[in-house]
């Protein structure tokens, strides 16, 4: 179990490429980190400069207290589960899990012991002998995290270690994980594109992007207060939908390039004439009594989910898209135009330029 | 196949029963041949048969050899056939394993310059460069000594690259998953990248061991020592053996016994044959 | 061919290099410095004293018509060894390809002969067409062919190619077959659907996308012809009659080990190099080869 402390953590390659630059994070014991972003944000380099696996160009690495910058990868006391499973097939799965312990060295009373305990929790003992080419996919990877438990090491790192699964497995090996990481109770850090798997699995998410932290936080911060136009873009499915627009001359509208303009209670912040950017959750609209609508849109095509319906279209006499999420199944026919309303609580304004969040008083 | 004409496939089959024929026939004489007497072969039309002589035929070439060509058993040539066929692919295939593993794992200063030498071995092949080797060897005093015979042989181009391609598909994440299991280069080459090389190594063995075994050239500038000759080399005495007409049971039973190994290779491994070859010249 | 991951180690990879590297240096570099540098002396037989000549070895080799029959020579061997080689193992492939059932069989007895040492080809060819008893020549009789290649050069340099060109089918053989393999059976099966016959196929689809590997095989063989076919020269025909069958690579032995005139053997080796350097850079260049550098 252990802390750790990540403090401007950059990484630069030789042919002058900076994958990732002034990442700082502490990590407590036991936290279930997910570094999350889309691809080529940095998010995998950040997991191999803790695994040792990259070197470090800039800041420091603390396991525990102490400097792992210069360490091997053996000996910082972590364990790695990869995307494409990095088994080795030439060996059977009990060789697999066995091949670091023997390594460090332990006795072989105690490596078989740690071997059938992790076959157990993980249900592989009927496929000890067997080759890696030999099993599925999602038996794969749970040699893979066999690997790891077996080490019982300070931190776990997982880069991706589902993306290679089909959806239907996925979702039950990410009930397994969880399940792992309450039973173990040690330091996970998970590396994912997936949203969807960052909000179900985090204590707490750090995301991602072009080589920097736009925010470190709880799934609920991340979802109820993005830090970042890109944060609040990237949370959420359907994404959440942008008004582009500028503060009015009152500071209480916002006028639109392309749509009339919407009157807000309250004063906004920033300054008048200041760009910035108006979001909201297509969850966090709804349907309006006639008169009660604020905006309208005008419908393009519905996709019918079952458990809600997603209304895709453009804010109505403008072609900026909007889409909304309805509970239930709902028919709505393409050009009809539908009055939406929204919780102001809900709103979210975010500078156009710098893409920083703008806290609002009032809707 | 589309379709299924009978005379396409009738013409299908005879093409290939005729090139059967072509490759089949010359051995198939020579092993008659070698089963004859002296009388036999003397005029023609050679029988196309086999006869009763070729126990005593074999068991004289084997333990005795001919006397006309220097009395050495074709036993003999045999063992240095196989023990110079054997040093050869052991030592093209350990030497060029450990190059490639360098080149691909490892960043040093020359790594390239070492690349591009080991590759212009390719164009440098023994039969152009016949007479300053043989005074680099007789220089090293390897004349006549199975170093000589077989050191000189052992670099290898295209098993270094067959190496190399097989190791740049591996995957990086195998190297990474081996580091943080503790295991430093030699470890990994020696636990990981070895065993998953078996049947690259394998493939190598059959091309290679065809290789060591049919040297002719190399042999015969090495060895004037009778006890090193090879058989390969060997048979060309027979044939040339000077004023003395060859004689063709003897020759023909020491070229059935000196194609003897190297074809049972190829046929009793001819899967791994065939992935060796097309995969080692791409 | 960079690998992401790599060992840091500051010795370890010299020393995996180093065998290789010595022998390299050793046996391929040394002597071909040596060669180079010879080809510019004249020597005196028992190696006592040498002189400085500049290029006269070279000028000496290309006004010597015995050294220019060896190039025509070298040539009409490599390009017959080649067309008879490259032809009868793409008839055989293409029927191979064919061959539902019993593919496997005709391929084991197809590929076989790779096997066999070309000294040992060629000594037996040499007994079958061996004037006086040879089964072969007693056939030749029969349709009215007198054989002697002892005496007719032409013969003798016929002789020594369906030797070299038998050694080489199976070769070929395995490549085309590789070749028509990976031809993708969609586009045979939308040719036929386009109604081209199986002839009109094979010369509009098939070959074309055999090329590559035509090309390929044809600079290998040609490489075959011209280097490794020594052995089988040297253990039948040994170059003769009236030097009819001596290819370059034996001339420089010749030259060198029987005629003693080193700077003239190694001018000639030379010459080689530069040959092999130039049909290596084709094979290269112009073959599509998977070796990224």
């Amino acid at each position: 179990m252990a802390t750790l402390n990540l403090n401007a953590l950059g990484k630069t390659y030789p042919g002058g490429v900076t994958a990732a630059s002034d990442v700082s994070a502490e990590i407590s014991d036991g936290e279930f980190v997910v570094l999350v972003g889309p691809s080529g944000c940095g998010k995998s380099t950040i997991l191999r400069m803790i695994a040792g696996l990259e070197t470090i160009t800039t800041g420091q690495l603390d396991i525990d207290g102490s400097r792992v910058n210069d360490r091997e990868p053996g000996e910082r006391d972590i364990a790695m589960v990869f995307q494409n499973y990095a088994l080795y097939p030439h060996m059977s799965v009990r060789k697999n899990m066995e091949y670091g312990l023997k390594n460090e060295g332990l006795p072989k009373a105690q490596i078989a012991e740690r071997i059938s305990e992790a076959a157990r929790t993980l249900r592989l003992e009927g496929y000890l002998d067997r080759k890696p080419r030999q099993l599925s996919g999602g038996q794969r990877q749970r040699v893979a995290m066999g690997r790891a438990i077996v080490r019982q090491p300070k931190v776990f790192l997982f880069d991706e270690p589902l993306s290679n699964l089909d959806a239907k497995l996925r979702t039950e090996l990410r009930a397994e994980l969880k399940a792992l990481h309450h039973r173990l109770g040690a330091t996970f850090i998970y590396v994912t594109h997936d949203q969807v798997e960052a909000m179900s699995l985090a204590d707490r998410i750090i995301i991602m992007n072009a080589g920097r932290v736009e925010q470190i936080g709880t799934p609920m911060d991340l979802y109820l207060r993005p830090a970042t136009r890109f944060v609040a873009e990237f949370i959420g499915s359907p994404s959440m939908n942008m008004l582009e627009g500028r503060i009015g001359a009152d500071r209480a509208s916002l006028s639109f390039d392309s749509a009339p303009p919407l009157s807000l209670r309250g004063d906004l912040p920033g300054v008048e004439g200041q760009r910035i950017a108006l979001g909201v959750r297509p969850e966090h609209l709804d349907l309006a009594g006639d008169s009660a609508g604020r905006i309208d849109l005008s419908v393009r095509f519905v996709e019918q989910l079952g458990a809600d319906t997603v209304v895709h279209g453009a804010v109505s006499g403008a072609e900026v898209p909007l889409a909304v999420r309805l509970a239930g199944v709902q028919r709505h026919e393409t050009g009809t135009v539908l009055p939406l309303s929204y919780a102001p609580g809900n709103l979210h304004l975010f500078d156009a330029d710098s893409g920083r969040r703008l806290e609002v008083e009032a809707g | 196949m589309v379709e299924n004409r009978p005379i396409l496939n009738f013409v299908t089959h005879a093409v290939l029963i005729l090139g059967v024929l072509f490759l089949c026939f010359p051995v198939w004489m020579a092993l008659v041949a070698s089963t004859h007497g002296p009388d036999a072969l003397s005029k023609s039309p050679i029988p196309l048969w086999f006869g009763g002589q070729g126990w005593d035929n074999y068991t004289q070439l084997l333990s005795a050899g001919l006397p006309a060509a220097g009395g050495v058993p074709i036993g003999m040539m045999m063992l240095n056939s196989l023990i110079m066929a054997l040093v050869i692919t052991f030592g093209k295939i350990a030497i060029s394993i450990i190059s490639a593993y360098a080149i691909v794992y490892f960043r040093f200063p020359f790594r390239m310059a070492f690349f591009w030498m080991i590759f212009l071995t390719l164009m440098l092949p023994v039969e152009v460069r016949i007479l300053p080797t043989f005074d680099v060897v007789t220089k090293l005093g390897m004349l006549n000594t199975y170093a000589g015979l077989t050191i000189p042989l052992i670099a290898s181009a295209t098993a270094t690259f067959l190496f190399r391609q097989f190791f740049l598909t591996i995957p990086d994440e195998l190297v990474e998953a081996a580091r943080i299991d503790r295991a430093g280069p030699v470890r990994f080459f020696i636990d990981i990248l070895l065993p998953m090389s078996r049947t690259n190594i394998a493939a190598l063995f059959i091309i290679l061991f065809i290789y060591g075994w049919n040297q002719y050239l190399w042999p015969l500038l090495v060895t004037t020592d009778e006890a090193l000759y090879t058989v390969v080399m060997g048979i060309q005495r027979m044939v040339n053996s000077g004023e003395s007409l060859p004689v063709w049971h003897f020759v023909m039973g020491t070229a059935v016994l000196g194609m003897i190994p190297p074809v049972v290779v190829v046929v009793a491994m001819q899967k791994l044959f065939v992935k060796g070859l097309v995969e080692s010249e791409k | 061919m960079q690998k992401r991951v790599i060992f840091r180690s500051k010795s370890l990879p010299y020393l995996l290099v180093l065998p290789q590297i010595v022998i390299t240096l050793v046996f391929f570099f040394w002597p071909s410095y040596q060669a180079l540098e010879s080809s510019f002396f004249i020597e005196d037989a028992f190696g006592f004293s040498r002189e400085w000549v500049g290029l006269r070895n070279y000028a000496e080799l290309f006004a010597d018509p015995g050294y220019l029959r060896s190039f025509r020579t070298t040539l009409i061997f490599g390009l017959s060894v080649a067309a008879l080689a490259l032809g009868m193992s793409l008839g055989l492939a293409v029927a191979a390809n064919r061959v539902l059932r019993a593919a496997q069989v005709y391929r084991t007895l197809l590929i076989w002969p790779y096997a066999v040492a070309p000294a040992l080809a060629g000594v037996i060819w040499y007994f079958l067409m061996n004037p006086s008893m040879g089964i072969v020549a007693y056939w030749l009789e029969g349709l009215g062919v007198e054989w002697n290649h002892y005496v007719n050069g032409d013969q003798a340099l016929l002789l020594v190619v369906v030797a070299a060109a038998w050694k080489q089918v199976s070769y070929n053989f395995l490549f085309f077959l590789a070749g028509l393999q990976s031809i993708p059976k969609s586009l045979i099966e939308a040719a036929a659907i386009d109604r081209a016959g199986p002839i009109r196929r094979f010369w509009t689809i098939t070959l074309p996308l055999l090329s590559p590997t035509t090309f390929f095989l044809l600079v290998v063989n040609l490489v075959y012809a011209f280097f490794d076919t020594f052995a089988l020269i040297h253990a039948t025909t040994e170059g003769g009659p009236a030097d009819a069958t001596s290819v370059l690579v034996f001339r420089v032995y010749n030259t060198g080990f029987i005629g003693q005139d080193y700077g003239s053997s190694a001018a000639q080796s030379v010459i080689l190099m530069a040959l092999v350097m130039g049909m290596t850079f084709i094979q290269f260049r112009y073959v599509e080869r998977k070796v990224n550098y």
